[in-house]
């Protein structure tokens, strides 16, 4: 695995340029939020925001993918997860009529629990293995989605989902909605921030550099790794919640196999090394297919294009642009 | 009487989708093995076999023999051309290479949907007629399949065993630098191996063209189950690959002959899955170190 040479890279804590990227990249934060406040009223039409939306959900389930990444782990079945959010919240708010800002906090937590209990299990298993695994508990999820018909209503899928309200403000209209993604992809955003740069973090990044030394280092990887599972894959449950309450339909086409696969391909786009590389690739890749539509059918192409060009390209992703351009201009060190 | 007869045609049909899942699990195992790279585009090129097909079979009218050599020499230097311009610089780390593979399903599948479209296209048999055996009815395609499967397997099997060529892709899949040691040039044996690998999905692909039908998804399904019968029979073992895949077609079948097609589904799954965990180096494979 490839560590990019960036100013937050964990091993240099105290040096004046890492504390300086920290202070340019908090600015940048806080500019983002003060430029999200004004964004649904600059966009041009709805389409615009709309599609504002979805990529910050995108960066939410990009963000979570990162972190289970991040022990060394990549998971084939976190559109299954954000599934299982999603219809977990749908239908608790359909059946049983519980307030959708509750039953996506209910969701996230039981997505949680699902993936570490799932995590004990299959996490022992490493590399292709896992994701072999991974990818079958998705086909699992699809198959139960699509033939669960008393519950999941099969191909169907479930209509008339509750918008979300807070405070007696509903979050149903697309610029309405556009406040409440921002803050989610904002909370995921600092906690995968915060997180990276805690011990946990730490502990994160020595099982996905070298699982045997770390494990022989005293830190107890099993557990670490099922931690950053369940995380991951519990936001993605947020995730894929958020999705049903904005759209208000889902069905097993929602959260299938290809969006695994998008998702792998922003943290690949974006850059694996650091969790700034997800939110790239989520920003960069969810628009592109609309930006693609003149180009009818070719999207999808130039899609996978792009991402086998990346790869043998720019094995660092997207966010290696800047120190890949230091070096060749030979101003870097 | 009834139910004797349905677990032979469930047996037959067993065999047929079991040597085909054999086919796919075959090369997608080979590639593995050798390369270490989960190859996730090899059900695409079990498509390209089967448009292959429907092409100069069914629209050109050609004999199916044709068919199937022009299947096997047109994908396998495609193949080979993959490996050497798209993942050949990215064989260094497993998860790099798998995701290059992603992409290159993506792009294929597509391709396919913008000049082909979306709707099936069957395809006339190879042979007609029916085989009466006892109460059984069982029609001569199907054994047909089950023969020519059978065949090419065998060939494939002597191919690795007996030649050159063969030895020397065992030597690298067992240790590379080794290989290299002994004078065996890697760099020529891994396209050459992902062109064999798929070539060999697209004899399945042109072979069950008649029995399912020709469209751009066709390759999703025997690439899950390529999926499965590998991890079944451990992936990089060649043996394995043709055992599970034998096994999985017969538990599907029956399966789906006694229990319904949805509870057979998810019953390979489990038992995938269970096998994964209790054995992870599948029922064949061997330890890795």
């Amino acid at each position: 695995m490839n560590t990019t040479d960036t100013t937050v890279a964990p091993p240099a804590p105290k040096s004046r340029a890492s504390a300086s990227g920290l202070w340019t990249r908090l600015a940048l934060v806080a500019a983002a939020c003060v430029a999200a406040g004004f964004t649904p009223g600059l966009l041009p039409n709805l389409f615009y925001v709309h599609i504002a939306n979805l990529t910050l959900i995108s960066g939410i389930f990009a963000l979570s993918l990162w972190i289970i990444y991040s022990v060394g782990q990549l998971s084939l079945c976190h559109a299954a997860f954000a599934g299982l959010g999603a219809y977990c919240s749908a239908l608790l708010s359909l059946r049983l009529g519980v307030p959708p800002a509750l039953s996506l906090v209910i969701a996230g937590l039981f997505t949680a629990t699902m993936a570490a209990l799932l995590g004990a299990v299959i996490l022992r298993l490493r590399g292709v293995y896992f994701v072999l695994v991974t990818f079958l508990f998705g086909q699992m999820f699809t198959l139960l989605a699509l033939n669960w018909q008393d519950v999941t209503n099969g191909a169907n899928g479930l209509i008339s989902i509750a918008p979300i309200k807070l405070l007696g403000i509903s979050f149903g209209p697309r610029s309405m909605f556009f406040y409440l993604a921002f803050a989610m992809f904002m909370a995921t955003l600092l906690f995968t921030w915060a997180l990276s740069r805690s011990t946990f973090g730490r502990a994160f990044n020595s099982i996905e550099q070298n699982i045997d030394l770390a494990e022989s280092c005293g830190i107890d990887t099993a557990r670490f790794q099922v931690i950053a599972f369940a995380i991951g894959s519990g936001i993605a449950g947020v995730g894929g919640a958020l999705i049903a309450h904005y759209i208000r339909y889902i069905s097993p086409d929602t959260f299938t196999f290809h969006n695994s696969v998008a998702y792998i391909t922003m943290l690949v786009v974006g850059g694996r090394s650091i969790f700034w590389g997800a939110v790239v690739g989520a920003a960069f890749l969810t628009p592109l297919p609309e930006f693609l539509r003149d180009f009818e059918g070719l999207q999808h192409i130039i899609y996978g294009a792009i991402m086998v060009l990346v790869l043998r390209t720019l094995p660092g992703g997207l966010i290696s642009i800047p120190s890949t351009l230091r070096r060749l201009t030979g101003g870097g060190k | 009487m009834d139910m004797m007869t349905l677990l032979i045609q469930a047996g037959v049909n067993g065999l047929v989708i079991g040597t085909m899942y054999a086919l796919m699990a075959i090369g997608f195992t080979l590639v593995f093995g050798i390369m270490r790279v989960v190859n996730f585009a090899h059900g695409e090129f079990y498509m390209i076999g089967s448009f292959i097909a429907f092409f100069t079979y069914a629209q050109w009218q050609l004999p199916f023999v044709v068919t199937i050599l022009a299947a096997v020499l047109l994908v396998g230097v495609v193949g080979a051309l993959v490996e050497w311009a798209l993942i050949r610089p990215l064989r260094g780390d497993e998860l790099t290479g798998m995701i290059a593979t992603l992409g290159i399903s993506v792009v294929i599948q597509n391709t396919a949907l913008m000049y082909f479209g979306a709707s099936p296209r069957p395809m006339p048999d190879v042979i007609s007629g029916l085989v009466r055996v006892g109460p059984a009815v069982f029609s001569w395609s199907r054994i047909f399949v089950i023969i020519a499967a059978a065949l090419v397997i065998g060939a494939f099997w002597l191919f690795m065993q007996k030649s050159r060529t063969g030895r020397a892709m065992r030597a690298v899949a067992q240790d590379r630098e080794a290989a290299l040691i002994q004078g065996i040039d890697v760099e020529k044996i891994f396209p050459l191996a992902f062109g064999i690998s798929v070539a060999l999905a697209a004899v399945a692909g042109a072979m069950m063209a008649p029995v399912f039908s020709v469209s751009p998804f066709v390759g999703v399904t025997p690439m899950l189950k390529a999926f499965i019968v590998v991890i079944l029979g451990g992936l990089g073992s060649i043996p394995g690959a043709v055992l599970g895949g034998l096994l999985l077609g017969m538990i599907e079948s029956f399966g789906a002959t006694l229990l319904g097609a949805m509870v057979a589904d998810m019953l390979q799954l489990a038992l995938v899955i269970a096998i994964l965990l209790v054995r992870p180096s599948g029922l064949m494979g061997r330890k890795e170190a």
